[in-house]
C-alpha cells in the first residue's frame, strides 16, 4: 500500500542512482544547474539525494530564484480602479437620480398647480433656503447643530469605547449590563425628552443627554461586536509575542476590532443627529441655542412647508456628508488595507 | 547539535477536564539544535503537546523543561495581523519582545531576507500567497529569538509544490540559525524530508510509538529514495498504531 505514495518516476529514478553512485564526485556540478526547474517532478531526485557535499551558496541561490519565480505565479497586482471609472460607477448614478427626481418634482408643480401652500416646488424650497442663508439664519442653526452634534458624537465616543472594552472583555460584567445596552439601542433616545427637561431644564445639557443616551449604545455594541468576531488565533499569537494583558488589548484586540468599532461609531453618529434634530425640535427657548431642529419647529408654527422642506433638506444633506467624507473614506480604506474589500468595477 | 539537552520532556500526561486521557506517559529529550518531527494521525495529541512544550496549557501530570527565554510558535495558519504590512507584522515581534524602536525597521528587513521577503516587505497579508504568508510567519518567528521554535502543521494549508520549497527554505534557515525545532506533522514523508529523529505518536492516548534517527546530511528532498523508503517503513508503523483503534 505505501507505494502507491511513490512518485511516478521511481524506476528512473533508481536507476539513476545506480550510476550515480559510481560516479559520486561528479555529481555536484550538474545537481545545482537542475534544481531551476521549478517542478520537483522534473528534477532529479536520486542526484539531489546522493549528492551530499552541495554547494551551499549555489542552492540557496537556487532556492532563492525558485522562490521568487513562484511567489510571482501565485500574486497579483492588486487593480485599483481609476478616478474617471470610480466617478461614474460611484458618484454619478446618486446625482442623476436627484436631478431626475427635482425635474419630476418641478414638472408635477408647473402641469397639476396644485395649492402652493401644501405643496411647494423645488424652486419655492430653494427659495426658501436663499431666504434663511440671506437673514444668516440657515447658517446659525447649521452651525449650532453641528457642533452639537459632533461635540455629543465625541463624548459619546470617549464614553463608550472604554465601556466597550470593558463590556467585550469582563465577561460576568457583559453578562449583567450587555442585555440592558442591547435594550438602550432599541429605545428611541426622543423618549429621553421629556425626563432629560425635568432634570436639566431647557439647556444645552438636555440636548447633549439625549444625543449621548443615543449614541453611546451604538458605539458600546459595535465594538462589542467587533471585540467578539476577533479571531482567537490572533490573540494566541499574540500571547505567543510576549504581550500582556494591556499590550494585547492595544496591540491585537482593539485593532482587530476595528471594523466592527467603525461600523459601530458610524451608527452612533447616525444615532446622535437624529437624536439632535429630535431634542430641537421638542425642546426650544430657555437657553437652549438656534439649531436646525429649531428652525423645523418654527418653519411649522409659521405654516412655511417651503421653510420646512429648506429645512429637512439640509439636515439630509449633512447627514449625507458627513458619511461621504467621514466614513465611507475611513471604512474603505480600513477594509482595503485588510483585503476585505471587494472592487465592484472588477 | 552540541549534545546539550533542550527541551526534556518526563513521563507527561495530558487530560482535558474529566474527558480521556489525550497524552500518556510522554518522555522525550530534544537536544540543543536537534530537528525532531513529531508525527502522528489525527487525534494523538501531537498539537497538545506542542502547546504544553510553548507553555500555552499545562501538563496533568509529569514535567516539561524548555530553555528559559521560551520558544516561538507557528501555526498552520499564518496569524499574520491582517493589518499590518509582512514589516510591521515583524515589527510587532520585535516590539513585544522589547528591541528599541530605532533598529527594529532594519531588523525586520534583515529577517524578511532571510526567508526572501524583501521584496514583499509593504504588502499586507492578503496580497501575499499562502507560502508567503507562512515565510513572512516564520520571519516573525525568527524575530522572537528564542533558541527554541515550535511549528504546529506550518505547511499543512499549502499546495505540494510551495511546501517542496518551503522544506527547503526551513532547512537552509535551521542550518543558518541552529535553533531547535520541534516540527508537528502528519504527513509522513515531510516528516522522513525534513527531521534528524522523527517520533511516532501512537493515537488515543498519545504515547511515544516508535523513534527514527536519520543520519543523512543536507540535500534530503523530498523524492530522495531514502526518504521514500524510511517513509514505508514509518506509514507501517503509523498504519499499525492506527489498526489498534480499529479494534
Amino acid at each position: 500500500m505505501p507505494r502507491e505514495q511513490d512518485p511516478v518516476g521511481r524506476v528512473t529514478t533508481k536507476e539513476r542512482i545506480e550510476t550515480t553512485g559510481t560516479t559520486v564526485g561528479r555529481v555536484a556540478a550538474p545537481e545545482a544547474t537542475r534544481i531551476e526547474t521549478p517542478d520537483p517532478g522534473t528534477s532529479a531526485p536520486g542526484l539531489d539525494a546522493l549528492a551530499g557535499a552541495r554547494h551551499a551558496t549555489d542552492a540557496g541561490d537556487d532556492l532563492r530564484t525558485l522562490e521568487s519565480g513562484l511567489d510571482r505565479l501565485q500574486t497579483d497586482a492588486e487593480h485599483r480602479p481609476g478616478l474617471w471609472r470610480r466617478f461614474t460607477t460611484s458618484v454619478l448614478p446618486p446625482i442623476v437620480f436627484v436631478v431626475a427626481l427635482l425635474v419630476a418634482w418641478q414638472l408635477y408643480v408647473v402641469i397639476a398647480q396644485p395649492r402652493p401652500d401644501l405643496a411647494p416646488g423645488p424652486l419655492d424650497v430653494a427659495g426658501a433656503l436663499g431666504d434663511a442663508w440671506q437673514s444668516g439664519r440657515l447658517q446659525l442653526a447649521v452651525a449650532t447643530s453641528l457642533e452639537r452634534g459632533v461635540v455629543g458624537f465625541l463624548i459619546a465616543v470617549i464614553v463608550g469605547t472604554p465601556l466597550g472594552l470593558l463590556l467585550a472583555e469582563v465577561k460576568p460584567l457583559r453578562r449583567a449590563v450587555g442585555p440592558i445596552i442591547s435594550g438602550l439601542q432599541v429605545l428611541p433616545s426622543v423618549a429621553w425628552v421629556p425626563a432629560a427637561i425635568i432634570w436639566f431644564g431647557l439647556s444645552d445639557a438636555t440636548v447633549y443627554f439625549v444625543v449621548l443616551m443615543g449614541a453611546v449604545p451604538s458605539i458600546v455594541n459595535g465594538l462589542i461586536s467587533g471585540v467578539d468576531q476577533v479571531p482567537p488565533q490572533l490573540r494566541r499569537v499574540g500571547t505567543v509575542l510576549g504581550a500582556g494583558p494591556g499590550r494585547l488589548a492595544t496591540l491585537v484586540v482593539l485593532p482587530a476590532a476595528l471594523p466592527g468599532y467603525v461600523a459601530g461609531l458610524k451608527q452612533g453618529w447616525a444615532f446622535s443627529w437624529r437624536s439632535l434634530m429630535a431634542a430641537e425640535i421638542i425642546a426650544t427657548g430657555g437657553t437652549i441655542g438656534f439649531g436646525l431642529g429649531s428652525m423645523l419647529d418654527q418653519s411649522r408654527e409659521l405654516a412655511d412647508l417651503a421653510g420646512v422642506l429648506a429645512t429637512i433638506i439640509t439636515i439630509l444633506a449633512i447627514g449625507i456628508l458627513i458619511e461621504l467624507v467621514v466614513f465611507a473614506p475611513l471604512e474603505r480604506r480600513m477594509l482595503r488595507r485588510r483585503g476585505l474589500l471587494v472592487e465592484r468595477s472588477r | 547539535m552540541s549534545g546539550q539537552t533542550a527541551i526534556r520532556i518526563e513521563h507527561v500526561g495530558k487530560r482535558f477536564g474529566a474527558g480521556p486521557l489525550v497524552l500518556d506517559d510522554v518522555n522525550l529529550d530534544i537536544a540543543e539544535g536537534e530537528f525532531v518531527c513529531l508525527l502522528g494521525a489525527s487525534g494523538c495529541g501531537k498539537s497538545t503537546l506542542l502547546n504544553l512544550i510553548a507553555g500555552l496549557d499545562r501538563p496533568t501530570t509529569g514535567t516539561i523543561d524548555v530553555p528559559a527565554e521560551g520558544a516561538a510558535v507557528m501555526f498552520q495558519e499564518s496569524a499574520l495581523m491582517p493589518w499590518l504590512t509582512a514589516q510591521a507584522n515583524v515589527e510587532l515581534a520585535l516590539r513585544l519582545r522589547g528591541v528599541p524602536r530605532s533598529t527594529r525597521a532594519s531588523q525586520a528587513r534583515e529577517l524578511l531576507a532571510t526567508v526572501n521577503l524583501s521584496d514583499a516587505a509593504a504588502k499586507r497579508p492578503h496580497e501575499l500567497s499562502g507560502g508567503m504568508r507562512q515565510r513572512v510567519a516564520l520571519a516573525r518567528a525568527l524575530a522572537q529569538d528564542r533558541p527554541v521554535l515550535l511549528m504546529d502543521e506550518p505547511f499543512a494549508a499549502l499546495d505540494a509544490i510551495t511546501r517542496d520549497l518551503l522544506h527547503d527554505e526551513l532547512e537552509r534557515v535551521w542550518r543558518r540559525t541552529g535553533r531547535t525545532i520541534v516540527f508537528v506533522t502528519h504527513n509522513v514523508r515531510e516528516a522522513a524530508r525534513l527531521g534528524q529523529r522523527v517520533v511516532l505518536l501512537s493515537s488515543r492516548p498519545g504515547r511515544v510509538a516508535g523513534e527514527w534517527r536519520i543520519d543523512a546530511a543536507e540535500g534530503r528532498r523530498i523524492e530522495s529514495p531514502e526518504v521514500a523508503a524510511l517513509s514505508i517503513e514509518i506509514t507501517a508503523e503509523l498504519r499499525k498504531e492506527i489498526r489498534r483503534n480499529a479494534a
